[in-house]
C-alpha cells in the first residue's frame, strides 16, 4: 500500500494573548484504501486535525504531505483545487444546498471542477445509484430523511474521485439504524473502490467498526489500534473508552 | 453550459421567491417611476417647445452687422431651398411706419411679406376674421389686427396713409382684419406685400430678414450653420431663445438626479436581501469552499445574483413604466372643458440608461455581501 497522506509533527496554536495548543506534535501516515477513525473527547483537537487533513486550515508548524507533495504552505487557490480534486467531506450536518435536488447537489463538486453539465449529471446519477438513492435523485434535501441526505452527502464527497473522504461525526445526527446503513455504505465503497475514509467521531461503536483507530487527547496522538483479523491490537495499552 | 456560479445564483433567485420578489419589486418600481417621470418630462418638453416654435421661424437670417438690409436675398432664398427638410422660406421687409386715417394716427411695424410663405411660419392666415392674408398681393393693400383697426377706426375697404421719415408716403386699402391674441401682432403690426414694402422703404429689391421653417426643429442649428457658411448671418431658434432650452435642461438634470436617488434607495433593497442571503447561507458557503469553490467564485455568485436581480427588476420596471405611460397618455384629465391629455414620450435611451443604472447600482449593492461571503473562513463558516 502506498502512502496517501503524511502528517509530520503537526502543531496548531490558536489565540492571541492566551495561547491554546490545539495540536501538539501529531505524526502519522495514512495509506491508500484505509478505513480509519480518529476518536477523542470534545476539545481534544479532533476537529482541528480534521481541518488540517482537509486542507481547510494550515498548521502553525509541521508539515502535511499529500501523495508525496508537501502541501503545508500551498496557496489558498491551490488548496481549493486540492480540496476539490483530492478530498471529499461529509459533515455531521449534511450541508447540502437546500435549493438544489439531490442530483444537483452531487453535481456541484464536478461543476466546480469545470466539468460539463452532461458529464457531471451522468457521474452524479451513477453515484446516487451506488449509495442506493437512484429513485430519489430529483428530491430536495427537505424531502429526504436524515440518513438519505447523509448518503447524498457521501455521494457528493465521492464525486471527483477523491483520494480521501473525511467524515466529521457523520452519523452524529442519525438513529442507530440509519447509522448502521451509512456504515454499510462506506464499508462497501471502501471494499469495492478501495476508497480511503477517515472518520472523526466520538462514537466508539462506529470507530470499532473501522480498521484503525487513532485516539487524540489534548492535541496529542495518545494511542493507535489496528484491526488484525477480527481483533484490535495496539502497541501500547490504550484506554479507548472515555 | 452554465458556469456553476451562475447555476447557483439563478437557483437562489428562483428558489427564494419572496426575497426575490422584494428585491426585484423595489428596483422595478423605482425604474418604472423613473420611466414614467422621464416620459412625462419628455412630453412636457416637446409640448413646450412645440408651443414656442409653432409660430416662429426656426432659422432667422438677418443682415450682416452694419447693414440695414439683405440685398441679394433672392440668391439666399434659392440656395436655402436646396437644403433638406425645409417647409418655408419667407423673406420679409419690416420698417417703421405711421398709419393715419382721418385724425387717428398709429405707429406700427409695417411688414412686407410673401403671404403664403409667411403664413407657413406664423400661421397668421387662419386668424383672419375679415378678408384674407393673400389679399395683400392685390397692389396697395394692407391687413392688420382688429385692435389696430379699431384704434384707427378703419373698416374693410377704407384707405389709410402710410408714411415715415425717409420713406415714401403710400395710400393703402384695408383688405383684411385678423385677431391672434398677441397684442404685439394685433396692435403693433400691419402686413403688406413684399413689393409694397419695398416701394415704401424705397431702397430697391431688399429685405430685412428671411425666416426659414423646417420639418425637424432640431435640425435648425445644423441648417443655420450651413447658411452661415454661405456668408449670411443666420441664427437658429435655439440660439435666439436659449433660455427655454436652459430651463428645460436644468429641469431635466434635476429630475435625473432625483430619479437616480430613487434608484439608490431601491438598491438598498437588494443590498438588504443579499446580506440576508449571506447570513442565511454561511454554512453552505463554507461547504462550497470545502468542495473547492474559490473565494472569487463565491464573490461571483453574489455579484451575479444581485446583477440579475437588478436586470430583472429593471426590465420589469421598464415594461410597467412604459405600460403606465401609454395608458396615462391616452386619457383626459382635469375638469370638463379644461381637460388636458398628458404627453408621454418614451425615449429608448432613457430606458436603457435607467436599466444600466439599475444593474450597476444592484451590483454595487451586492458588493458588500459578496465581499463578506468571499472572505469567510471555511472552517468558521461550516461551524455557522
Amino acid at each position: 500500500m502506498s502512502k496517501l497522506i503524511e502528517l509530520r509533527d503537526l502543531r496548531k496554536v490558536y489565540g492571541d494573548g492566551v495561547e491554546v495548543i490545539a495540536l501538539n506534535g501529531v505524526t502519522f501516515t495514512i495509506d491508500e484504501g484505509e478505513f480509519l477513525s480518529i476518536v477523542g473527547p470534545s476539545g481534544s483537537g479532533k476537529s482541528t486535525l480534521l481541518n488540517m487533513l482537509g486542507l481547510l486550515d494550515s498548521p502553525t508548524s509541521g508539515s502535511i504531505i499529500l501523495r508525496g507533495v508537501d502541501v503545508t504552505t500551498a496557496s489558498h487557490s491551490e488548496r481549493a483545487r486540492l480540496r476539490n480534486k483530492e478530498l471529499g467531506f461529509v459533515f455531521q450536518y449534511h450541508h447540502l444546498l437546500p435549493e438544489f435536488s439531490a442530483l444537483e447537489n452531487v453535481m456541484m463538486p464536478l461543476l466546480i471542477a469545470g466539468k460539463r453539465d452532461k458529464a457531471a449529471r451522468e457521474r452524479a446519477r451513477q453515484l446516487l445509484e451506488e449509495v442506493g438513492l437512484g429513485d430519489r435523485m430529483d428530491h430536495r434535501p427537505t424531502e429526504l430523511s436524515g440518513g438519505q441526505n447523509q448518503r447524498v452527502a457521501i455521494a457528493r464527497a465521492l464525486a471527483n474521485h477523491p483520494a480521501i473522504v473525511i467524515g466529521d461525526e457523520l452519523t452524529g445526527n442519525l438513529d442507530t439504524k440509519s447509522s448502521e446503513m451509512i456504515y454499510e455504505t462506506l464499508r462497501e465503497l471502501n471494499r469495492s473502490m478501495d476508497q480511503t475514509f477517515i472518520l472523526v467521531t466520538h462514537d466508539m461503536d462506529m470507530a470499532e467498526k473501522t480498521d484503525r483507530i487513532l485516539r487524540i487527547v489534548d492535541g496529542k496522538l495518545v494511542c493507535e489500534m489496528r484491526r488484525v483479523g477480527g481483533e484490535f491490537t495496539s502497541k501500547d495499552i490504550c484506554q479507548m473508552r472515555e | 453550459m452554465l458556469p456553476f456560479e451562475l447555476f447557483i445564483a439563478l437557483k437562489y433567485i428562483t428558489a427564494r421567491k419572496r426575497q426575490t420578489a422584494l428585491a426585484m419589486g423595489a428596483v422595478g418600481l423605482a425604474v418604472a417611476i423613473s420611466c414614467i417621470f422621464v416620459a412625462l418630462q419628455n412630453g412636457f418638453e416637446s409640448f413646450l417647445i412645440e408651443i414656442v416654435v409653432k409660430n416662429i421661424a426656426h432659422i432667422t437670417v438677418s443682415p450682416k452687422d452694419g447693414d440695414m438690409y439683405l440685398h441679394l436675398y433672392r440668391t439666399l432664398v434659392e440656395r436655402a431651398w436646396e437644403l433638406p427638410g425645409l417647409v418655408a422660406v419667407s423673406p420679409s421687409l419690416t420698417a417703421g411706419a405711421i398709419l393715419a386715417h382721418d385724425d387717428n394716427v398709429e405707429n406700427v411695424a409695417l411688414s412686407g411679406v410673401i403671404p403664403w410663405e409667411a403664413d407657413e411660419i406664423s400661421g397668421l392666415g387662419e386668424n383672419f376674421i375679415q378678408g384674407e392674408f393673400n389679399s395683400v398681393l392685390g397692389g396697395r393693400r394692407v391687413v392688420m389686427g382688429k385692435a389696430l383697426a379699431d384704434k384707427l377706426d378703419v373698416k374693410m375697404g377704407d384707405t389709410l396713409e402710410a408714411s415715415y421719415p425717409d420713406s415714401r408716403t403710400l395710400n393703402l386699402v384695408l383688405s383684411g382684419i385678423y385677431h391672434t391674441g398677441y397684442a404685439q401682432v394685433d396692435e403693433g403690426m400691419a402686413f403688406v406685400s413684399l413689393e409694397t414694402a419695398q416701394r415704401f422703404v424705397d431702397e430697391g429689391d431688399v429685405v430685412s430678414s428671411v425666416g426659414i421653417k423646417m420639418v425637424d426643429i432640431y435640425e435648425a442649428p445644423r441648417a443655420a450653420e450651413e447658411i452661415e457658411a454661405m456668408g449670411y448671418n443666420a441664427k437658429s431658434w435655439q440660439e435666439l431663445y436659449p433660455n427655454i432650452l436652459e430651463v428645460l435642461a436644468f429641469q431635466k438634470a434635476q429630475n435625473k438626479i432625483n430619479l437616480l436617488l430613487l434608484l439608490v434607495i431601491a438598491a438598498f433593497g437588494i443590498a438588504n436581501v443579499m446580506n440576508m442571503l449571506v447570513l442565511e447561507k454561511t454554512r453552505q458557503i463554507g461547504m462550497l469552499m470545502a468542495m473547492g469553490a474559490r473565494p472569487a467564485s463565491i464573490w461571483r455568485i453574489f455579484i451575479l445574483e444581485s446583477g440579475i436581480l437588478g436586470l430583472a427588476g429593471g426590465v420589469g420596471g421598464s415594461i410597467l413604466g412604459a405600460a403606465v405611460s401609454l395608458y396615462l397618455g391616452g386619457i383626459e384629465m382635469g375638469p370638463p372643458g379644461q381637460s388636458i391629455t398628458l404627453y408621454f414620450i418614451i425615449n429608448p435611451m432613457d430606458i436603457i440608461t435607467f436599466n444600466l443604472a439599475a444593474i450597476l447600482l444592484a451590483i454595487v449593492a451586492g458588493l458588500f455581501a459578496a465581499r463578506k461571503a468571499s472572505r469567510l473562513d471555511p472552517v468558521e463558516a461550516l461551524r455557522g
